[in-house]
């Protein structure tokens, strides 16, 4: 998984966040997050959730862009 | 108020004393046929998510289902469905399998509006949660078996957390401790986010917090009793306590303890994480798949910081399944939704007789009421839209006479068949509202719909030459419905 499957964050951008391992602790899948657009994802699932291509465009996440703040901190000063 | 609520029943009792942790609630289900194990071995996504709609199909009657074979999580163990079926909350509330929905509404009823509390405060080294206690090298993403709940949301999230906060102003002040359900998206192995507004008692901490620049402190409460969630989710005042309404409404003491960050908490919760504010930060969170059907989009929200975790031993993982209704969310609050709004409505208007906001959060309710005169539902649909609940979220509103039953659609629909004049139509435009309704003009303003299903009352003539076929109700017909379910049931209830 080089790239951020939501953003295309490239892949310094993306953390290493758990490994899952089984009973005889051998390696189950491996957990992902991506410090730009802070998805997560493991890469075990499903290819229309973990895939940029496969995934429906809507849901893509240009971390540019406005999003909308909740609770602005910048109200207070 | 307390001392005007009739007494419960003995076996209400009986249950409420049996019942005081998820633990004691899960072994009460499987004896009553209301719990299963899932052992094949699941991966966390997709399969997760495919269990839980499946036994969410039944509202009425679905199982809760434990997890104890997660691929990755070898001996880690997750629930869902607790509050999945009216039966299960049936059973907490002392009633055999069977009760109808109307009968959950009234018991609810007769026990609101009491705040007397029944709480009993253990030492911290006696309590379960704090078994096991981490106060470095946090990783959620380990303690717990998360996964992808919807298969677009962002992240993976903590959907039945109840969150312990105090209005860090007036922090000694036990009734402005409030206790909440807010969604969680973990962040980082020791990091997460947790998505409140202004309106919500948690926003108001948060903003107070960042505002006069001190440190605000929170508990995360996972697996816990079973009453206490559902009235975390209860829209109450401010000033009132829901540790206070939780053990009230089950008639026997709640055991609280204290965090190790000073709040008091449920001394025999499966887990308690305990966390900071990261003042002035804000993260990317979401999508998520929310109780309106529809993925709520991506925002930029407050981020908390992991300070310890308590968890008892072997801790049971408990999450909900949430999307596109009907979902387990939908009957864990919705007679809590459909209570206070009755309980406001009959100050004013002891007409009123039932309320049904069990749909989406009381986006659409249906109120019983016995009309004095001609138009006067429309009058109490007015004052359920000012209700605190329903200045939000009471989008819909059906008023039906006091002779059907609201929670009965198949009555509903008689009503609005024969009782509704298109012009007893109210739009009311611009209105507020949530801002998660897809149905919104802009996110948080949309336009409010009445529709009066109440028959013609003088001095409207309509309709007054039409006489009404009376077929036998009442308790006597309830019961005779009983029996024919039971021989149906081959002799068994
Ligand atoms: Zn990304």
């Amino acid at each position: 998984m080089s790239t951020c499957p939501r953003c295309q964050a490239e892949e310094n951008k993306i953390r290493v966040e758990h490994k899952g391992l089984n009973a005889q602790g051998e390696l189950v899948w491996t957990i992902f997050n991506c410090e730009s657009c802070a998805f997560t994802w493991r890469d075990s699932e499903p290819a229309t959730t973990i895939d940029y291509d496969k995934r429906e465009e809507f849901f893509r996440v240009d971390p540019e862009k406005p999003y909308p703040v909740i609770m602005p901190p910048a109200q207070y000063k | 108020m307390s001392n005007k609520n009739p007494p419960l029943s003995d076996k209400a009792l009986e249950v409420a004393r049996r019942i005081g942790s998820l633990r004691d609630f899960l072994e009460f289900l499987k004896e009553n046929g209301q719990c299963i194990n899932w052992s094949e071995e699941v991966y966390p996504e997709p399969d997760i998510r495919n269990v839980a709609v499946a036994a969410g199909r039944d509202s009425m009657n679905g199982p809760a289902v434990i997890f104890d074979n997660i691929a990755g999580y070898p001996g880690k163990k997750m629930v869902l469905g607790v509050h999945g079926s009216f039966t299960n909350i049936a059973l907490l509330l002392g009633h055999p399998k069977g009760t109808t929905i109307k009968e959950l509404f009234y018991d609810i009823i007769s026990r609101w509006g009491a705040d007397e509390p029944l709480l009993d405060f253990i030492e911290p080294d006696k309590a379960p949660v704090n078994e096991n206690r981490l106060t470095s090298n946090f990783n959620l993403y380990d303690l717990l078996p998360l996964y992808r709940i919807n298969e677009y949301d962002g992240g993976f999230y903590i959907g039945k957390a109840n969150v312990v906060s105090r209005d860090p102003r007036d922090p000694d002040n036990f009734g402005k401790q409030n206790v909440g359900i807010y969604r969680i998206q973990v962040q980082a192995p020791g990091e997460f986010t947790l998505l409140s507004v202004p309106a919500h008692d948690m926003g108001r901490h948060i903003m107070a917090a960042e505002q006069e620049g001190v440190p605000l402190k929170i508990s995360v409460m996972l697996g816990n009793h079973p009453a206490m969630c559902m009235f975390a989710a209860t829209p109450i005042g401010y000033d009132e306590s829901e540790f206070a309404y939780a053990s009230q409404m089950m008639g026997s003491p709640m055991r609280l303890t204290k965090s190790g960050n000073g709040m008091d908490i449920l001394a025999d919760s499966e887990m308690v994480i305990e966390a900071e504010l990261m003042n002035g930060v804000r993260s990317f969170e979401g999508p998520f798949g929310e109780f309106p059907g529809s993925y709520s989009g991506v925002r930029k929200i407050p981020r908390f910081k992991v300070t310890a975790i308590s968890h008892r031993n072997d801790p049971i993982f408990e999450n909900i399944y949430i999307g596109r209704g009907w979902t387990e969310h939908d009957t864990l609050i919705g007679l809590n939704t459909s209570a206070p709004i009755y309980a406001a409505l009959i100050k004013d208007f002891p007409e009123v007789v039932a309320v049904n906001a069990l749909y989406q959060h009381g986006l659409t309710g249906i109120i019983s009421v016995k009309n004095r005169f001609a138009g006067f539902a429309k009058s109490v649909a007015m004052r359920a839209l000012g209700t605190p609940h329903g200045t939000m979220y009471l989008k819909n509103l059906i008023m039906v006479d006091d002779d059907v039953d609201p929670f009965d659609l198949n009555e509903v629909m008689w009503a609005l068949s024969t009782r509704t004049r298109a012009e007893d139509t109210i739009v009311i435009p611009n209105m507020p509202m949530i801002p998660i309704d897809p149905a919104a003009e802009v996110a948080g303003k949309g336009h409010r719909l009445i529709i009066d299903a109440t028959s013609f009352m003088p001095p409207d003539k309509l309709g007054s030459d039409s006489k009404i076929v009376t077929p036998p109700a009442g308790p006597e017909i309830d019961a005779i419905a009983k029996v024919i379910q039971m021989l149906q049931n081959g002799g068994q209830s």
